[in-house]
């Protein structure tokens, strides 16, 4: 199937570009990745990439032509004997006009403001693929974002006082709105024994004389030992690629009065087992005291929380930013011990993660 | 502020009660030498509490190496402590 390489938008102010140069003739091969062209606007000449390996089977611009941003530049093809797409009247988009949509095109229509007939169709249907290439296209994708979260700003029609956001309240808004904009959330969780690893706490605790139960950051601990040994657990995506991290920055939830911090212990593998225990402990006092530094609420690579205070039955935490994994633990009041997890399914899948639970279920072989 | 252990163990526990309460808990029986994470009656996120009080109302900052059941796991344990600290005792 014919692939388009699009006019680019080279700012948010201009509509169209001029095209200024032409690297390439029909019946080329390009790589992905190779300069096709190059647009400039009064501020800027950028240069026009192709999105994908092949063939040119059609210029649909000109050196010196004005080009709407968004419409097709040029279509590239598997084999040179493909047939380019013929060009529908909308700008740079081929396909059939008036074509009827799909209920959920219809309901992106509706969203997005968009008419029917405007959206050329790559089928009999419209379909949500084709308005999204539409409006990606023209750079409407943008421009309903921008007004979606200007929605966000509208004050309610109801008395009221807007209060500026605390340094805290800023961060978990960044968590929360990485958690819906860029992860791929799903969750798991599992029924445990708690009894070995109450056990084993209770053991670990006397024989160092720990002044709090160490029952929570040994959990943890096993946490940043299963990470060790799985570095996908321990990793995000970047473009598309993962990224694994080269150290294990385990964030824990602390509660501190009506704040909740998520604190990182960098690099926890180093410090061991009592050095990670103790070191959560300092992270936990200085949070309740509200003296954690700016360092210690940034880069987690992996979570642990507990609600087991709180004695709740089940807690669906949010992924921190450039996090796949946040594993939550809790004890009801009936004494049911769960372990849950809330992944990003782009990085590690439901597999990986109930097997993790598994082996974070019981303590480990130290 | 007065300074004896009979003073300081009467605000632990008055603290300690208040914690409790927040959690649904009674405290009101935990007695001067029980240790008070194995009463049951806080828990650690409890104990953080009490000691970040602890701290700020006796003015003393607490190295980690000292948070230790021998040196802080009950009340009388907290005062004698202090009073340590404090060149009281």
């Amino acid at each position: 199937m014919a692939e388009a390489v699009y006019v680019p938008r080279v700012n948010n102010n201009d509509d169209e570009v001029k095209c200024v140069g032409l690297a390439v003739a029909v019946g080329d091969k390009v790589t992905r990745g190779q300069i096709v062209g190059q647009v400039e606007t009064d501020k800027a000449v950028v240069d026009v990439e192709a999105g994908a390996d092949g063939f040119v089977l059609a210029i649909c611009g000109q050196v010196e032509a004005v080009l709407t941003v968004g419409s097709v530049l040029l279509w590239l093809g598997q084999s040179k004997d493909e047939v380019a797409p013929v060009e529908s009247a909308a700008p740079g988009v081929a396909g059939v006009l008036n074509a009827t949509p799909t209920a959920k095109a219809r309901a992106l229509l509706k969203e997005l403001g968009l008419d029917a007939a405007v959206v050329p169709a790559s089928g009999e249907r419209l379909s949500v693929a084709d308005i999204e290439r539409f409006v990606a296209s023209s750079g409407k994708i943008q421009k309903a974002a921008a007004q979606r979260g200007q929605a966000n700003d509208v004050v309610p029609d109801v008395a009221g006082e807007l209060k500026p956001l605390k340094g805290e309240e800023r961060g978990m808004l960044a968590t929360v709105l990485w958690h819906r904009d860029e992860a791929v959330p799903g969750y798991i969780e599992i029924n445990y024994d708690p009894a070995p690893w109450d056990a084993y706490a209770a053991e670990f605790g006397k024989a160092n004389g720990l002044l709090l139960n160490p029952l929570l950051s040994l959990m943890a601990w096993r946490l940043v030992e299963l990470a060790c040994a799985s570095p996908r657990l321990n990793a995000t995506i970047v473009g598309t690629k993962r990224y694994e991290y080269a150290e294990v920055n385990l964030g824990s939830t602390v509660q501190a009065g009506d704040v909740l911090y998520l604190a990182a212990v960098r690099n926890a593998a180093r410090l061991g087992q009592l050095g990670f225990v103790n070191a959560m402990v300092d992270l936990q006092r200085r949070a309740a005291a509200h003296k954690l530094l700016p360092q210690e609420l940034q880069g987690t690579t992996i979570g642990f929380s507990s609600m087991a205070r709180w004695k709740v039955s089940r807690h669906v935490p949010i992924l921190s930013p450039q996090t796949a994994l946040m594993v939550a633990h809790t004890v009801d009041s009936a004494g049911v011990a769960v372990l849950g997890a809330t992944y990003d399914h782009r990085v590690i899948n439901g597999a990986d993660v109930a097997s993790t639970l598994r082996k974070l279920s019981k303590p480990g072989n130290k | 502020m007065q300074l004896t252990s009979e003073a300081v163990i009467a605000a632990i526990k008055a603290k300690v009660v208040e914690i409790a309460e927040a959690m649904g808990c009674d405290a009101s029986d935990v007695g001067p030498d029980e240790i008070i994470p194995a009463t049951g009656a806080i828990d650690s996120a409890g104990l953080l509490d009490l000691i970040a009080w602890f701290e700020a109302t006796y003015d003393l900052a607490i190295p980690t190496e000292d948070f230790t059941i021998d040196n802080l796991g009950s009340m009388t344990m907290m005062a004698n402590y202090l009073l340590q600290r404090k060149g009281l005792q």
